[in-house]
């Protein structure tokens, strides 16, 4: 029961399992509860999901109360799909170790890449203000 | 402080009521005797909800002890008639309070085990503060319920107030006030679609202006909602009504009624009218029962002209979901008593899902309500004009498909973006009685003055050349800006003039020819003199891409004389232009419209015409005719000229009575201009846009057939 055809609503979407993606990067896993007119959203039972690789971990987090600027997307979770995935799950401290690795491995060659360029001559400013993802 | 915890719970209750009653499922039995425990609690409850007596109601004694001893007539004397005046007191507050159902039914519920809930329910801190409430002061004095807030208790509509209003003369009047119409006689909008045609034969504008039915005019023939009076009637179907002829349109149907769902604002504003409507017995195919839900066309309808409140096209809407909604939930009762391991989606989603319907029906219809309030603006295609173009493309493609089709009438809701009527706020500021001075007060609506920016115009000595020439092309530009401004409403002319009353008409057109001799000032240049002594200004604009085109848009608004006055000054300095033109390439852009103005021109301006753009007789002979050589070697010059010297042929070969004097001009022009044209090489020809079928009889007037030959091939 669409209340107004051609346009996005969330209302359809309440009580059933989503997946957000925040504008820092974070993948969080609940039941879409609430809603208001900025698309805040009231998410329960909630995990946070850290991809690495073709691994991920589960971190629960309880109930999470979004705002909606900081919403980047978010769709359904199909169920029956869910389980569907070549992804391997991972406890908890493995993905974080993981996810450590793979920062540093970024920082470093991020790091490489400005001492290049700053051997060039070349600057390339950090654009600090944008959103990490 | 648990109290809105329990109104919460209450009136989730209140809604799951029905259907949480039959809490599980299993084999038929145990159903059975499910039923007969609900029913009998049901029925307890029932019980409750009638007293009989006042004195068994514990409500009733308790507020009659708190007010009886101030109530005692006499005293001394207790009668039977005393008893009874007590007994009449005590039905005061059942009498005049009017307690909302919702209340009555809370105390007959039996208290529900709380279900176990993680977060927090607070609808009330949820709200923000009423604005009513806080101190305001320097703002008008709001009569809305603000926005920020969810409606506390279930709104109950309350559609007692009808106000029959005049009939509405028409749309755009000033406000005045107009209503809906009353149910019963509405016309679907597709009738109305074909008002504007019938109403409108012989206006100026050219019917290339699709007779659609504006939002407004739809808004007038179909009324105000009364969400709990519904009726298919009102609903039009998409498909049903296209193309049955409306002679004219029924001053009744404009009359309605309009239900109050917020507190009263401070008054019915401005509506806009529409053309008289058909006498209702004209309505044709009552749409049938289950198409209402469907066929929902945008038929933005006469309401509060404040955009905080909702449209009543929207709120019928709503309201229809909740419904539809209460209806599902009351049919899933019923379905229970057929066995069969048949399960409710609802019970399902108890089962394994004990957090659902967390929020409300109404606090989603609440978000919903917003979300249509959004759509709401005063002017839709000033707001959202590719919308509003797209949608019509989309009603017109469906109409013409259901001319077509004959199979089943595809019905489908569309989204509406209704137009509200404009609120005039005439704020003051507060000013105290006997006071000396105003309040110093700084408000959104009345911002107080912080910066004191002051315009210095730059001196002109000091300025380089540099600096002179940009000022030009900024100047330009702005002057570009402006045009284009004036041209878009010149062009919305058609659509205003359409919805416009009859006596606005001379007004609009005044204005439209005003704007549009302001278009030509801007483009020519203010002339000191009755001569345009310098085609300055106008190449400037034609040096800046927007300004070429914005020559081609206007071309078709401006009389023959100005436009051929635009044409010449083109051709006189195409060159010139041509070579500013080599990176953007869109003087082509000009040729359709310079070969419709080309289709009013006489002979005369033609040979002046031909003469410009090829530059004969030079005026100083040179071994080359650097113009016309320009001029052959661009697509646009070539296309031009073709379309020139084909016009020019049409005219001669058309018109045998043309005069001496301009034949003589204008075959000289031609044998001149043959001469050139074979002396240019083929390869340094530019290819035209398209080559006229006639140049080639017009060639043959003036070169002998082996010449002809050559220019056939050249061609």
């Amino acid at each position: 029961m669409n209340y107004m055809p051609g346009t996005a609503s969330l209302i359809q979407d309440i009580d059933k399992k989503h997946l957000v993606l925040l504008r820092d990067g974070r993948t969080l896993i609940g039941y879409l509860r609430s809603i208001d007119q900025f698309a805040n959203l009231v998410l329960h039972q909630t995990v946070e999901r850290i991809h690495v690789g073709k691994k991920y971990g589960d971190i629960p987090r309880g109930i999470f109360v979004v705002r909606g600027e900081n919403v980047v997307l978010l769709g359904e979770i199909d169920l029956e799909k869910e389980s569907d995935t070549p992804l391997q799950q991972v406890s908890i401290e493995e993905i974080l170790e993981e996810q450590r690795v793979e920062q540093q491995a970024k920082q470093e060659s991020e790091k490489l890449k400005v001492q290049a360029l700053k051997e060039r001559g070349l600057c390339i400013p950090r654009a600090d203000t944008l959103d990490e993802y | 402080d648990d109290d809105w915890q329990e109104a919460h719970e209450r009136l989730a209750e209140l809604e799951d009521k029905p259907v949480a009653s039959r809490e599980q499922d299993g084999p038929s039995t145990e159903d059975l005797d499910l039923l007969g425990d609900p029913e009998d609690t049901l029925a307890e409850r029932l019980t409750r909800l009638v007293i009989d007596s006042e004195l068994e109601d514990p409500a009733i004694m308790q507020a009659v002890q708190t007010r009886g001893p101030t109530q005692q007539p006499g005293g001394l004397n207790s009668s039977i008639w005393d008893s009874s005046a007590v007994l009449r007191r005590m039905r005061g507050p059942l009498l005049t309070q009017e307690m909302p159902s919702v209340s009555v039914l809370d105390y007959a519920l039996p208290q529900r085990p709380p279900q176990p809930r993680d977060d927090e329910r607070d609808p009330s801190e949820r709200a923000l503060p009423r604005r009513s409430s806080s101190p305001v002061i320097g703002s008008p004095p709001v009569r809305a319920v603000p926005i920020g807030t969810p409606p506390k208790q279930a709104a109950v509509p309350s559609f007692n107030q009808q106000i029959l209003c005049p009939k509405p003369v028409h749309i755009r009047a000033t406000l005045q006030q107009r209503y809906p119409a009353p149910y019963g006689e509405r016309m679907s909008p597709n009738q109305l679609c074909n008002v504007p045609n019938s109403s409108l034969l012989g206006h100026p504008f050219p019917h290339s202006v699709s007779p659609v039915l504006t939002h407004l005019q739809r808004a007038q023939l179909l009324g105000g909602a009364q969400a709990g009076r519904m009726s298919p009637s009102q609903f039009a179907r998409v498909s049903g009504l296209v193309g049955s002829p409306i002679p004219s349109v029924n001053p009744k149907l404009l009359q309605g009624r309009v239900g109050q769902m917020m507190p009263p604002a401070s008054g019915f504003r401005a509506f806009f009218g529409a053309p008289p409507a058909p006498p209702p017995s004209q309505l044709q195919h009552p749409p049938g029962p289950g198409s209402h839900l469907q066929s929902l066309r945008p038929q933005p309808q006469m309401f509060r002209p404040d955009t905080t409140h909702l449209h009543p096209q929207h709120r019928r809407l709503l309201h229809q979901r909740q419904q539809q909604s209460r209806s599902q939930h009351r049919s899933l009762n019923g379905s229970i008593g057929d066995r069969g391991g048949h399960r409710s989606s609802h019970q399902e989603q108890m089962r394994k899902d004990p957090y659902a319907n967390l929020m409300l029906q109404r606090e989603k219809d609440w978000v919903s309500k917003i979300q249509m309030m959004q759509l709401q603006s005063t002017d839709p295609y000033l707001d959202d004009y590719y919308y509003q173009n797209y949608f019509q493309k989309l009603e017109k493609l469906s109409a013409a498909e259901e001319v077509h089709g004959d199979g089943p009438k595809k019905e489908r809701t569309k989204l509406i973006t209704p137009q509200v009527a404009k609120l005039e706020h005439t704020y003051k500021p507060v000013q105290f009685e006997g006071s000396l001075g105003k309040l110093t007060v700084s408000s959104v609506n009345n911002p107080r003055k912080m910066i004191d920016a002051v315009v210095t115009s730059r001196s002109e000595d000091d300025e380089t050349k540099e600096k002179q020439v940009r000022d030009k092309r900024r100047q330009t530009l702005v002057t570009i800006e402006k045009t284009y401004s004036l041209l878009l409403d010149v062009e919305d002319y058609e659509r205003r003039y359409l919805l416009s009353l009859e006596g606005e008409r001379p007004a609009l057109m005044g204005e439209r020819k005003q704007k549009i001799c302001d278009m030509y000032d801007n483009l020519r240049g203010k002339a000191p003199g009755q001569d345009r002594p310098s085609d300055d200004h106008f190449m400037q604009i034609m040096c800046i891409r927007k300004g070429k085109r914005l020559v081609a848009r206007i071309l078709p608004f401006l009389s023959p004389e100005q436009a051929a006055d635009v044409l010449m000054a083109t051709a006189r300095n195409l060159p010139f232009l041509i070579k500013k033109d080599a990176q953007d390439e869109v003087l082509p852009c000009l040729l359709r419209p310079f070969s419709h103005v080309l289709y009013h021109l006489p002979l005369g301006t033609v040979t002046s015409l031909v003469q410009q753009l090829t530059n004969l007789p030079q005026s100083a002979p040179a071994p080359t005719n650097l113009h016309l050589t320009a001029v052959l070697q661009n697509k646009f010059g070539l296309s031009l000229l073709y379309l020139v010297l084909s016009r020019g042929e049409e005219l001669q070969s058309s018109d045998t009575n043309t005069e001496l004097m301009q034949d003589n001009q204008w075959t000289e022009l031609m044998l001149m201009a043959t001469r050139e044209l074979l002396r240019i090489p083929q390869a340094a020809l530019a290819k035209p846009v398209s080559t006229p079928s006639n140049l080639l009889s017009l060639f043959s007037r003036y070169v002998d057939q082996q010449k002809l030959n050559l220019l056939e091939t050249k061609l």
